[in-house]
């Protein structure tokens, strides 16, 4: 038999892989997103203050070092093994984006903190001022701002974590590497196989960072239009 | 909480010998790795900055593509699809080979923007000295350039020290395949992926402060000479 008529069958599993890589990519990204801003507003408000809080401030710090410093993979073996081990028992998936997107969080806080403090404190003020609860202020006068200044890292960091999800396949989440590996064990299509998986994220990431860039420069072009 | 504890009493006169020899073998693979990885990135940039179009073409090629295989991806494929092709790579080889490609792809985008960031009228004046390009590189751009690079070179290690943990996935005897064999022993996932992440965090953070420090010396310096 000819080893390219495994080709379609091959690329149909592999496809199903990558519709849960992305599921755990965007669940991540959600949390890591929601996550990151608010350990940035966290840590970017309260400065200085009551013991309390620079207590708490200590807590975040220390996680948030400990998520930079620590492997993508020994976070997700806690989350999936050893929560387990102690009865909280969660889905592959559930493990999957809990842990890339708690590192996510501690990886964009610091983007977002470098934005926050490179806006001019009186945006914040004047926003206040005029009657705009601390909520609008952030969502309509600060947001619209960081989002410029942010989303080149942003966009690194989605593509990132859509090939970080591969990860996912080491505690039994059905995504891409993961029916690649189940394939090889049943079609010994070995070579074929993992340069379908391969071809199917540069098929992923290629349009993803063709529409983030697409999104950036549209941001940056207002920019420049409004600037005279 | 104290119960907690008193399980790794009864454990680190087993557990600390057999993660003590995985770390030196995360660390060898990862330096080996990383080795690679400046070996390769400096040969990227050196074809990128040549005069010919086709080294320049092939080297940006290497480099996107590259950036768009998850290094599992990457991994995965050298060891169990390339004997398939007639080379046999062992684990820890296969693991050095994948590390060090997937790392230069992004040291080669840091050795540029270093050399990028030495005043072009540097070289140009070193060269109208009579030196030759070489000592150019050597004694003029390279000092300054190194000054610049050698923060982000470091995260750069320490992200390759945590993608090291991968490996495990292709029987490589390193920290994370050592924490998995004795979880599936003890059945304390908790209390040995968080003694592993220990491990890891024992390393990448002195490193990560190290490069931290470097960062904020240099602006200043930087800030400094602005001001004369």
């Amino acid at each position: 038999m000819n080893a390219l008529d495994a080709l379609p069958s091959i690329l149909v599993t592999l496809a199903a892989g990558a519709w849960t890589a992305a599921r755990i990519a965007a669940g991540a990204l959600v949390i890591a997103l929601a996550g990151g801003l608010a350990l940035a507003l966290l840590v970017h408000a309260s400065s200085g203050g009551s013991l309390a809080g620079r207590l708490l401030r200590g807590v975040v710090a220390a996680l948030i070092e400990w998520a930079r410093n620590v492997p993508a993979l020994a976070h997700l073996f806690l989350l999936y093994f050893g929560l387990a081990s102690v009865g909280l028992r969660l889905s592959p998936m559930a493990a999957a984006i809990l842990g890339l997107g708690g590192i996510g969080a501690a990886t964009l806080c610091d983007v977002f903190v470098a934005a926050l403090k490179s806006l001019h404190v009186g945006q914040r003020e004047a926003a206040l001022a005029a009657g705009l609860t601390p909520w609008q202020t952030l969502r309509f006068v600060l947001l619209p701002q960081m989002l410029r200044l942010v989303m080149p890292a942003l966009a690194n960091f989605a593509s990132q974590l859509l090939k970080d999800t591969s990860l996912a396949s080491a505690i039994a989440a059905p995504e891409i590497m993961f029916f690649a590996r189940q394939l090889v064990t049943s079609t010994f299509q070995t070579p074929l196989i993992y340069a379908s998986a391969l071809a199917l994220y540069a098929a992923m990431l290629l349009p993803l960072g063709w529409v983030l860039s697409r999104f950036e420069t549209r941001l940056t072009r207002g920019r420049l239009e409004a600037t005279p | 909480m104290t119960e907690f504890f008193a399980l790794y009493a009864d454990q680190l006169a087993d557990w600390l010998p057999r993660l003590r020899q995985a770390a030196l073998l995360t660390v060898a693979l990862s330096l080996l790795g990383f080795a690679l990885a400046l070996l390769l990135g400096a040969g990227w940039v050196a074809m990128q900055r040549s005069g010919r179009p086709w080294p320049r073409r092939v080297a940006q090629a290497a480099i996107q593509g590259l950036r768009t295989v998850p290094l599992l991806a990457l991994l995965l494929a050298l060891y169990f699809a390339l004997p398939a092709l007639g080379l046999r790579l062992s684990g820890f080889w296969a693991g050095v080979l994948g590390l060090g490609l997937h790392g230069s792809a992004y040291v080669a985008e840091l050795l540029r923007g270093g050399l990028a960031a030495v005043h072009r009228g540097q070289s140009e004046a070193a060269l109208s000295a009579g030196l030759t390009p070489l000592h150019t590189l050597r004694f003029v751009v390279l000092p300054q350039a190194l000054r610049v690079m050698l923060p982000p070179l470091l995260n750069s290690y320490v992200a390759l020290l945590k993608d090291s943990s991968l490996c495990a996935l292709i029987a490589t005897d390193e920290l994370m395949l050592t924490a998995r064999a004795i979880a599936s022993e003890s059945f304390l996932p908790l209390h040995i992926f968080l003694l592993v992440g220990a491990f890891y965090f024992a390393i990448a953070f002195p490193l990560s402060m190290a490069s931290r420090l470097l960062q904020q010396r240099l602006s200043r310096g930087r800030r400094g000479q602005g001001a004369t």
